[in-house]
């Protein structure tokens, strides 16, 4: 049963915002942003300034830009093309690792100047599986150095997913792309990795994020627009419209990325 | 209502998918409806062939908060000859506004000539007809056009406006073309600007705001609307006063 005082606060947030106009009302860092031109998906915007641009418009001020390249094609070219994004600090560099052996040592030297705060691995079109035989080298170097890795569950089997990265339980990892098929899979997830954080940018189960929130905390989710893939302002607008406190939505709009990027306390 | 316009949902079910986390609780719909201003949800229930058993649950629902659901009905050409009384009952007995289609759940084409009695009940009715759509063989947009242009005074209306393309153009072809052929916006696939598109292409006097409910969440859905780049009046008429227009509600 709520108490009296939360009862008032949440009765605050309750209220629909009445307008047509939408901009995000806490600091917002986006946890899942592509940029280039993917081999075979062109980009809506060019330049760093475009996307700058599009981040105005919903009040998004900083996001995590990985390149889309690495997706599929190269991970070693991909970072390298990143680095022509990189310059406005609202801009934050996460870099791809790849199953070429050259993937991780160039990551390493990444590192050894100061430029990696977390790492992707994306799957799409390879088809090597994601298991401990393969990968094991560069998620212990992971592991070691406490730099978090993104996966994405649109390429990965969510059975390979946990059957892995069991094998590393110091590692911080951020879950991508859940959508409603991964419905049923989603808590046995966040229960058997209790490192791991669900991004949002596809999971639009009716009440569920807010469900989810009660049972695990907010410190396990993060807000991730997954642009240009997907519209940047929906699951923005989305997140403030759930049963949160604000404290709960400052922490998925922004604070737990902060945290897992060694910019804030860790959730 | 939001900022003073009606807000319709125009794409919602009844029933259970529990795989996907898909459930029919009247209290958690209500609640995301009323936290972003929705006024009233369309319902269907696409689960059972014979229409009756899922039409019955829909109406059963839509009793329990009859200010804020509207039922549709649903029929499938896998029994065929239940299809026509089944219409007749659900919108003469039941007061169902439209009719909804399914036809990845049959092996028939939209343009197969099996659904010619759902197209000429609600031509002879002047009803809405809201089908799913997309890139499969059945759910083509373009076929669903063929059946606007067979039947002008029945409204038919692209569910998910075909989802990806190359059906989503097909979807915006068909609705430059018939005056009454409509597209509807709940997708997962939320790409950059397709409302955007949509409005520009088709006319927003077309399109309608839809969330699939409670498959997805609205709120989720209503975003893209509220933060796609269109005129406030714009958003108006897709949120809700093509629905009120098109239902006569």
């Amino acid at each position: 049963m709520e108490c009296v005082g939360e009862i008032a606060q949440k009765d605050l947030f309750r209220l629909h915002e009445d307008s047509l106009i939408f901009s995000a009302r806490v600091p917002v860092f986006d946890a899942n942003v592509g940029v280039g031109h993917r081999h075979d998906r062109p980009a809506t915007f060019e330049s760093a300034a475009d996307l700058l641009k599009e981040m105005d418009r919903h009040g998004v001020e900083r996001a995590l830009i990985y390149p889309v390249q690495g997706e599929s094609i190269s991970s070693i070219d991909g970072n390298q093309a990143l680095k022509a994004w990189l310059g406005d600090d609202r801009l934050s560099p996460q870099w791809m690792l790849g199953t070429d052996g050259d993937s991780l040592s160039r990551l390493r030297e990444l590192r050894s100047g100061g430029h990696v705060t977390c790492v992707r691995l994306h799957d799409a079109g390879a088809r090597v599986p994601l298991v401990e035989w393969v990968y094991g080298e560069s998620l212990d170097w992971l592991s070691a150095e406490g730099i978090p890795l993104w996966i994405s569950l649109v390429d990965a089997e969510a059975r390979e997913v946990v059957e892995l990265l069991r094998h590393f339980p110091d590692l911080d990892v951020a879950l991508l792309g859940a959508h409603y098929v991964h419905a049923s899979l989603v808590r046995g997830m966040l229960r058997e990795l209790p490192r791991a954080r669900l991004e949002l940018s596809r999971y639009e189960v009716l009440g569920d994020a807010e469900a989810l929130v009660q049972e695990f905390g907010a410190g396990r989710f993060l807000y991730g627009s997954y642009y240009p893939r997907y519209a940047m302002g929906p699951m923005l607008y989305y997140l403030h419209q759930l049963d949160f406190t604000e404290a709960e939505l400052a922490a998925v709009c922004a604070g737990n990325l902060e945290g897992l990027l060694g910019e804030g306390p860790k959730t | 209502m939001i900022d003073g316009g009606p807000v319709i949902d125009f794409h919602g079910h009844v029933g259970r998918w529990d795989t996907v986390g898909m459930v029919d609780d009247p209290a958690t719909m209500l609640r995301a409806m009323d936290r972003v201003g929705i006024d009233r949800s369309c319902v269907f229930d696409i689960f059972h062939p014979d229409g009756t058993r899922g039409n019955d649950r829909t109406a059963a629902f839509v009793a329990l908060n009859p200010e804020r659901f509207v039922g549709f009905a649903y029929v499938s050409p896998l029994m065929a000859d239940r299809v026509v009384p089944e219409l007749e009952r659900a919108v003469d007995d039941l007061g169902f506004r439209a009719v909804k289609l399914y036809p990845p759940y049959t092996p028939y084409p939209l343009n197969d000539p099996i659904w010619d009695p759902v197209y000429e009940f609600a031509n002879d009715r002047g009803l809405a007809v809201l089908s799913h759509t997309d890139t499969s063989e059945q759910s083509q947009p373009g076929l669903l056009a063929q059946a606007a242009h067979r039947f002008p005074k029945a409204r038919f209306v692209a569910g998910h406006s075909g989802n990806i393309e190359p059906a989503r153009g097909q979807a915006i072809a068909a609705a430059q073309r018939c005056p009454n052929f409509y597209l509807e916006t709940c997708s997962t696939y939320r790409s950059p600007g397709v409302i955007e598109e949509l409005v520009r292409e088709a006319g927003a006097d077309r399109v309608l705001f839809g969330s699939d409910t409670p498959l997805m969440d609205p709120r989720a859905q209503i975003g893209k609307i509220i933060t796609a780049d269109l005129t406030d009046e714009e958003k108006r008429m897709v949120l809700g006063g093509n629905a009120i227009r098109l239902l006569g509600l």
